[in-house]
């Protein structure tokens, strides 16, 4: 089955195309990277896909639904971290866990949530006293207090110290084994390696390319995702 | 349900935890008391007050500020409506305002020996009524003021000047006759006479009715204008 199916989506904001044309599928547990150069359209095309935007033509299909019209029903199956966003000031680790939890009609328990993502030493500290790090493995807990069906992660660990990035790695690696669809925007060549199935490289609002690591190289002829990626940037410039 | 609680009840602590709040709706309304020498007649202009500071003076703020920081974006993701954070928001206003007024009403009988209310039950009512008032108008000037700053500013710029002139802090009729006219149009007015009839005893359902017309307005215009992002 497929878990996403988006078809010639388009986003503009004013004069920008944002989105110009994306289609691309997700199967059910797979863990699918976007990666691509800062405004290619990639957190556009994230939020259209958990409803979050209304595209302005072509189809999103998310676990079956249209997230623009449906998305309430979705939000109880996806769990989300977004590329920029925050929680009030004076909030502690735990009471957003907890909140969170609530939120979701078949939710995990948010303190062994709170546990795996090594936040108890910070159960009780404020939203505004974290550091960017700790605020950013908060906001990867809350996407997976709800237990997601499907989680949708934008710029996964910018931000994450080398320890947490490993760790982080080894969570998403367990929510894999466990069948969960991962979809994963990352700047990081050896993040998309290490976790993703298949990628897809956006440039311009249109995809580039799509597929598995090993394909986009042996397609682009080169020696490893990295100089794939500048290749089929390049090309398309 | 289990979301709206959780959501209120986090939002009653961030209340709880937030100085300025507590000051104003707490501690000021006891310190104007003490000034007055506990004077009774004084009580209901300052539970207008009350309400009016946590409605107009704080809530325009806290929600430009979620939209602001994308806090309104994050939990726009998660299967809470909006409407139930505004919900939340308000219930949470209304309850801390409510705790204060209460305080406010036992310290003036017990304390100061001020004769109770008349109507407690009218007057709780009466509270609610004005309280829900200065939120719907709050959420109002939130809907139309972007940015945090803007609309903190606005709040206290339309709070200050109504408490002034619609009796809640100094009495109408210490006032020039000019600004008593201007007082006339200011819906916290209606709300001070409201709390001050059941306060002695007399039913006033006249400004209640007025309230009520004022929450339904403002409601409509402010889902009509406010934007999440
Ligand atoms: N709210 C907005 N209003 C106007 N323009 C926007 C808005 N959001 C994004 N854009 C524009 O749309 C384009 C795509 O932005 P988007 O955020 O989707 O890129 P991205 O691939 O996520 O980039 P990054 O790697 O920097 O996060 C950019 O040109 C950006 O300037
Ligand atoms: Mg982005």
């Amino acid at each position: 089955m497929e878990a996403i199916e988006v078809t010639d989506l388009r986003k503009s904001y004013g004069d920008t195309r944002a989105v110009d044309g994306v289609t691309f599928t997700v199967r059910a547990g797979e863990t699918f990277g976007i990666i691509g150069h800062n405004g290619a359209g990639k957190t556009t095309t994230v939020e259209c896909l958990i409803g979050l935007r209304r595209a302005d033509a072509g189809t999103v299909r998310v676990l079956g639904e249209d997230p623009a019209r449906r998305r309430r029903a979705l939000a109880h199956r996806l769990g989300v971290q977004l590329q920029d966003s925050s929680l009030p000031e004076r909030i502690k680790v735990a009471e957003a866990l907890r909140m969170f939890g609530a939120f979701y009609r078949d939710a995990s328990d948010w303190r062994r949530v709170m546990e795996r993502w090594g936040l108890r030493p910070l159960a009780r500290k404020a939203f505004g006293d974290l550091s960017g790090g700790q605020r950013q493995r908060l906001m990867l807990a809350l996407a997976l207090v709800g237990n997601p069906e499907m989680v949708v992660l934008d710029e996964l660990t910018t931000g994450l110290d080398p320890i947490a990035r490993r760790e982080t790695w080894r969570l998403i690696g367990d929510l894999k084994a466990a069948g969960t669809t991962v979809v994963l925007v990352s700047h990081y060549f050896d993040e998309i390696e290490a976790l993703c199935d298949r990628v897809a490289v956006l440039a311009r609002g249109r995809v580039a390319a799509t597929g598995t690591t090993g394909e986009l190289v042996a397609r682009t002829g080169t020696a490893s995702l990295e100089e794939a990626y500048l290749a089929l940037e390049g090309a398309d410039r | 349900m289990k979301a709206f609680t959780a959501l209120t009840a986090a939002e009653l602590r961030l209340l709880s935890r937030d100085p300025a709040s507590l000051f104003f709706m707490v501690a000021f309304p006891l310190m104007l008391l003490v000034l007055k020498r506990g004077d009774g007649g004084a009580v209901p202009g300052y539970l207008a007050m009350i309400a009016a500071i946590g409605g107009m003076g704080a809530l325009p703020g806290l929600l430009a500020s979620y939209r602001e920081r994308k806090v309104l974006k994050r939990l726009a993701t998660t299967p809470i409506s909006p409407i139930l954070l505004l919900g939340a928001q308000l219930v949470s206003q209304v309850a801390a305002g409510l705790a204060g007024s209460a305080l406010l009403v036992v310290v003036t009988v017990a304390v100061f020996g001020a004769r109770a209310p008349g109507d407690v039950l009218m007057l709780t009512a009466a509270f609610l009524l004005c309280s829900v008032m200065a939120c719907a108008l709050g959420f109002v000037i939130a809907a139309v003021v972007r940015n945090t700053r803007g609309a903190s500013l606005i709040g206290m710029l339309v709070m200050f000047p109504m408490i002034f002139l619609s009796g809640a802090a100094v009495p109408r009729k210490a006032l020039p006759g000019s600004l008593r006219q201007i007082g006339d149009f200011l819906p916290l007015t209606p709300a001070v006479e409201a709390l001050g009839g059941a306060w002695s005893g007399t039913a006033v359902p006249f400004p209640l009715l007025i309230l009520a017309g004022i929450i339904v307005a403002a409601t409509a215009t402010g889902a009509a204008l406010f934007r999440w992002e």
